[in-house]
Parts: C-alpha cells; sequence; structure tokens
C-alpha cells in the first residue's frame, strides 16, 4: 500500500512540471503582450518595463524564476484586477469553490449511492426504471441549464431562496447554498447512480450472496458486508472524471449564481486575456485533479486487494 | 425496437422543425421588427414573441437547433472516424504499439480538456474551428477504447483466422470483415456522442467563447433567455426545454441502442 501511495505521488510531480512548462510556454509565447497597448511604447519605455518584469533575461532563466515564484506560490499582479495579485484572489475565491464542490459531491454521493442501491435490490423492478431513467435524464441536463431554471422556479416565482450571491458564511446563510450545490450535483448524482446500481446488482448475483442468503442473512446485512465494497470500485473509478466534471460544472454554476468562486475568476480571466489569472488556476485546476485521480487510485487499492500488486 | 421509437420521433420533429421553419416563417434570425420589440409569446406574427432587440424568437430558436445540430453531427462524425481507425489499429496490431495508443488515450482522458479549449481559445482568439479542434481532441476517445475492445475479441473468430489464412492483407480484414461487426455498437456510441458534444459547444457558447453573432446557438438563447428571465421567463423555458429535450432523447437513444448491441 506504501508503494502504491509513493509511486502515484512521484508519477504525479512530472505530470505538474509538464502542465507548468505548457502554461509557462502558452503564457510567453501567445500573441499579444501585457505592454501592447493602443499606442506603441516608446522602444526604451519598453525596454524598462521588460527588465522590470525580468523578460529580457534568457528563456531558461526566465522558466527557472517562473517555476521558483510558482513553487512559493507567487504567482505577479492581476492583469486585469490591478490592485490585486492574483495569489489574493485565489485565496478569496478556492474556499468558495471548495465548499461548493465538496458539498456537491457529498450530495451527488449520497442520492446516487441510495438510488443505486434501492435500484439494484430488484433489477428490472419498477423502482429500478423509474429510478434509472430519471438517472438518465439527470446526467443529461446541462447545468447551464438546471441552474437558471431552479433560480427562475424557486428564486423568482416562489421566492424561497436567494437567486444569487453568498451569505456571510455557510453555517449562518445555508439558503445560498442549497441551489448552486443540487444543480452541480445533480449530473454527477445520475452517472454514480448508474454505476452503483450496475456494481451491485452485478455483485449480488454471484453466488457467495446466495450462500449467505440460504444461511439467513438479512438483504441490509448482506449487502453491508459482503455486496458493497466490490460495488463501490467502479463509483470510485468515475471519481476522477467527476472531479473533472465537478470543475467544469463550477464555471457555469458560479457564474449563474454570482458565486465568488475560482470559476468565475477563470472566466473573467479568459474573456479578459489575464494570463497570470488564467495559468494560476490552471495549475490549480490540475493539481486539484490530480489529487482526486490520487485519492481514487488510493481508494481502489483499499476496495479491491487485487489491485495493490 | 418500441423503446427507441418515442424519443426517436421526438428528435426526428426537432430536426424538421430546425431545418423547415427557416425556410417557412416570414423573418430571418437576425431581422429586426421595429414595431415589435419585446413582443410577448403568442402575439401576432410572432409566435414566440421578440427578443430586446425585436428579432422572432421562433426563428431563432430554430436556426440555433440547426445550428448545434450541425456542430454537434459534424464533430460526431468526425470523432467517429478518428475513434474507429485509432480503435482498430491498436486492437489489429496488439502488443507494444496497442500498448503505447492505449497510454495515448488514458493521457488525454486525464486532461481537464474543458479548460484546455478555453485557454486555446483566449491565446488564439474565439473561432467555430477551434471548438470542432476541442471537441474533436476529446470525443473520439472512448469510441478508441470501445473499438480497440471489440477488435480484439474478434481478431480470433473463425471467419478473421479463415480471411487471414487465405492471404487476406490486414486492411481487407478489417474493412470487410471487423469493420460491419462493430459497426452497430459504432452507432450506439455515435449517438452517445452527440448529447455530450452538443453540452460542450452550448457550454462554451455560454459563457461567450463558441458560436459568434450573428450566428446563434441553443447555448446562446439560453444564457441571453437567463440574463433576462425575470422580465420574460419564456426567453430561458423554450430553448432550455428544447436543448433538455434533445439532450435526454439522445442520450435514452444511444444506452438503449448500447444495450442492444453490447
Amino acid at each position: 500500500m506504501r508503494a502504491l501511495i509513493l509511486r502515484r505521488l512521484l508519477t504525479a510531480i512530472p505530470m505538474l512540471l509538464l502542465v507548468l512548462l505548457a502554461s509557462f510556454a502558452l503564457m510567453r509565447f501567445a500573441p499579444g503582450g501585457p505592454f501592447d497597448g493602443e499606442r506603441p511604447l516608446a522602444p526604451e519605455t519598453r525596454a524598462a518595463l521588460e527588465a522590470s518584469y525580468g523578460l529580457n533575461l534568457p528563456m531558461g532563466e526566465q522558466f527557472a524564476l517562473f517555476l521558483r515564484r510558482t513553487l512559493t506560490g507567487d504567482f505577479g499582479p492581476s492583469l486585469v484586477y490591478r490592485d490585486f495579485t492574483v495569489t489574493q484572489l485565489i485565496a478569496d475565491s478556492l474556499p468558495v469553490s471548495l465548499t461548493l464542490g465538496g458539498l456537491a459531491i457529498v450530495l451527488a454521493l449520497v442520492l446516487g449511492l441510495a438510488a443505486g442501491t434501492v435500484a439494484a435490490l430488484r433489477p428490472g423492478g419498477w423502482a429500478d426504471e423509474t429510478l434509472m431513467l430519471a438517472a438518465t435524464i439527470v446526467t443529461a441536463l446541462p447545468s447551464f441549464v438546471t441552474g437558471p431554471l431552479l433560480a427562475l422556479i424557486f428564486g423568482l416565482w416562489l421566492g424561497l431562496l436567494p437567486v444569487g450571491g453568498l451569505g456571510e458564511s455557510l453555517a449562518s446563510a445555508p439558503q445560498y447554498w442549497v441551489m448552486p450545490v443540487i444543480a452541480l450535483a445533480l449530473p454527477v448524482a445520475g452517472a454514480i447512480a448508474k454505476l452503483a446500481r450496475a456494481g451491485l446488482a452485478a455483485a449480488l448475483a454471484q453466488e457467495h450472496i446466495r450462500t449467505a442468503r440460504a444461511r439467513g442473512l438479512s438483504t441490509a446485512a448482506i449487502i453491508e458486508r459482503h455486496a458493497l465494497r466490490p460495488a463501490l470500485v467502479p463509483v470510485v473509478s468515475y471519481l476522477g472524471p467527476a472531479a473533472a466534471g465537478l470543475l467544469t460544472g463550477a464555471v457555469v454554476i458560479e457564474t449563474v449564481f454570482a458565486l465568488p468562486g475560482l470559476g468565475r475568476y477563470f472566466v473573467q480571466g479568459a474573456l479578459n486575456r489575464d494570463y497570470p489569472l488564467i495559468m494560476a488556476v490552471i495549475l490549480l485546476y490540475a493539481a486539484l485533479i490530480i489529487a482526486f485521480n490520487l485519492v481514487a487510485d488510493l481508494l481502489y487499492g483499499w476496495l479491491d486487494p487485487r489491485s495493490r500488486a | 425496437m418500441r423503446r427507441i421509437a418515442l424519443p426517436a420521433a421526438i428528435v426526428a420533429l426537432v430536426v424538421l422543425a430546425a431545418l423547415l421553419l427557416p425556410v417557412l416563417l416570414p423573418w430571418s434570425h437576425d431581422a429586426i421588427d421595429w414595431d415589435h420589440v419585446r413582443a410577448p409569446a403568442r402575439s401576432p406574427g410572432h409566435w414566440l414573441g421578440t427578443d430586446e432587440l425585436g428579432r422572432d424568437r421562433l426563428a431563432r430558436l430554430a436556426v440555433a437547433s440547426r445550428i448545434t445540430l450541425l456542430v454537434a453531427l459534424a464533430a460526431a462524425l468526425v470523432s467517429m472516424i478518428v475513434g474507429i481507425a485509432w480503435g482498430m489499429v491498436a486492437g489489429w496490431a496488439g502488443g507494444r504499439v496497442d500498448e503505447a495508443m492505449m497510454r495515448i488515450v488514458d493521457a488525454l482522458y486525464a486532461l481537464p480538456f474543458m479548460f484546455i479549449v478555453i485557454v486555446l481559445m483566449v491565446v488564439f482568439g474565439r473561432s467555430i474551428l477551434l471548438v470542432f479542434v476541442g471537441i474533436g481532441l476529446v470525443e473520439w476517445l472512448t469510441m478508441a477504447r470501445i473499438v480497440r475492445g471489440q477488435v480484439m475479441t474478434l481478431r480470433h473468430r473463425p471467419f478473421v483466422l479463415a480471411a487471414q489464412a487465405s492471404g487476406a492483407p490486414a486492411g481487407v480484414i478489417l474493412w470487410r470483415h471487423i469493420l460491419p461487426n462493430i459497426a452497430g455498437v459504432a452507432l450506439a456510441y455515435l449517438t452517445l456522442t452527440l448529447p455530450g458534444i452538443i453540452m460542450i459547444e452550448s457550454f462554451l457558447s455560454f459563457l461567450g467563447l463558441g458560436v459568434q453573432e450573428p450566428l446563434t446557438s441553443l447555448g446562446i438563447l439560453v444564457k441571453e433567455g437567463a440574463d433576462d428571465m425575470d422580465v420574460e421567463p419564456m426567453g430561458l423555458l423554450v430553448p432550455g426545454g428544447v436543448m433538455v429535450t434533445l439532450l435526454v432523447c439522445l442520450t435514452l437513444i444511444g444506452e438503449r441502442l448500447r444495450d442492444r448491441f453490447a
């Protein structure tokens, strides 16, 4: 188990380095630099500006500098939000995004596993058919339709929930989080429900389960002790892609519900060509996805002893 | 066929409407009716009313569906061809070649491709071509995996061995004997690719990075409707409804075809 963790961590390092190199290259060779304005600068002004930002150094040294700064968490000033460093912007917005994503994945797991388990108990029964149809429908619903739709129904028409923004904190104003979390969680919940149903139905059809039934164990005990672990394997291996899906969905949800999270800065940065901001967000996203895949791999190894070799 | 007929009929209806309505309606999607700006739904001449610029909502909806469907179909066909070719070569070659080709697929799977597409758009400017590149980059991966698996099981079947023994070249075997046998599965996954592509295109358009004015797509209409929903909720409900209907029906058709063939 320790060897597995070590190996995974070691493969994550070159991946992160590659992302760093790619983002550096993109930033340096993209057309349109930060000093290209309406009026061309005098050559000496331009040279002075470039020298002050270290842009006149050889490429290798620039990359080393970029690497050192990035590793110490210094992404430089934002090109658009002039008074803020990128690090400040991220420090303010990351907690919002992490809370949103964390709540969404917990909700998706709870809903998905519950629906999948109920459906798997009687394959082909009416509960199975209904739940799986519902799972297909919510999986096909894009967050940029469900988000505004929820806001329209529960925010504008029924007036039950605020349509956007953020309260003081999650604990004191949870109503601000209800719709964003639901809209973000639904597609993932649908996918998890299908995987859990397939895994559990396959596990329950095995012979040792029949033996357990013959010994008189209750269905709950059978699922808990014998069927759940193997059934969770496909769900866990979906967690990596699910993380990527949640991050993508969060970009839309944060825009729709005006949440000051990472995704909204990413869209703003993309529309404004704020390179330092985009690169920092991309690096964070890459790190998050790698971390999520790592967690999924470790859980996988715990659930399925055969994969530890 | 019973379980596929209903969603297929609904999709056919949407496609038909998207094709015919722009021809039949007196308004084009970007024509402005100065006398009826922000007309409500069911007003004379404008069934769904007009938007804040006086453009007929029904005409815009039809053209948007047309473009969304066109992008989806073109991108799906490209991704199908690439995916089938990649999967067939990998599955047939086996060994190291297979290993290397499938590692590439795994690596691409792990990328947060949506962000890469967005960054590419920022760097190279927004264009519909990049939307295609971005979609093409990722949507062939599943197809390649499926096809490879199919080829691996087919290649040891007696009729393939017989063709090999009779001296048929690999290209002929793949084309004549393998391809017809994976066509069903490929078709099922093609149907499942369509909703994925529609979502990507709409996602980009929603953020203002995809299809650009004066053209329009369902994602743009949903975005416009969402910005404006406190005044005219139909602007969100109608295009959103069309999109969700398309996505759900296509997913249902794809899943049911897949269950049949796989």
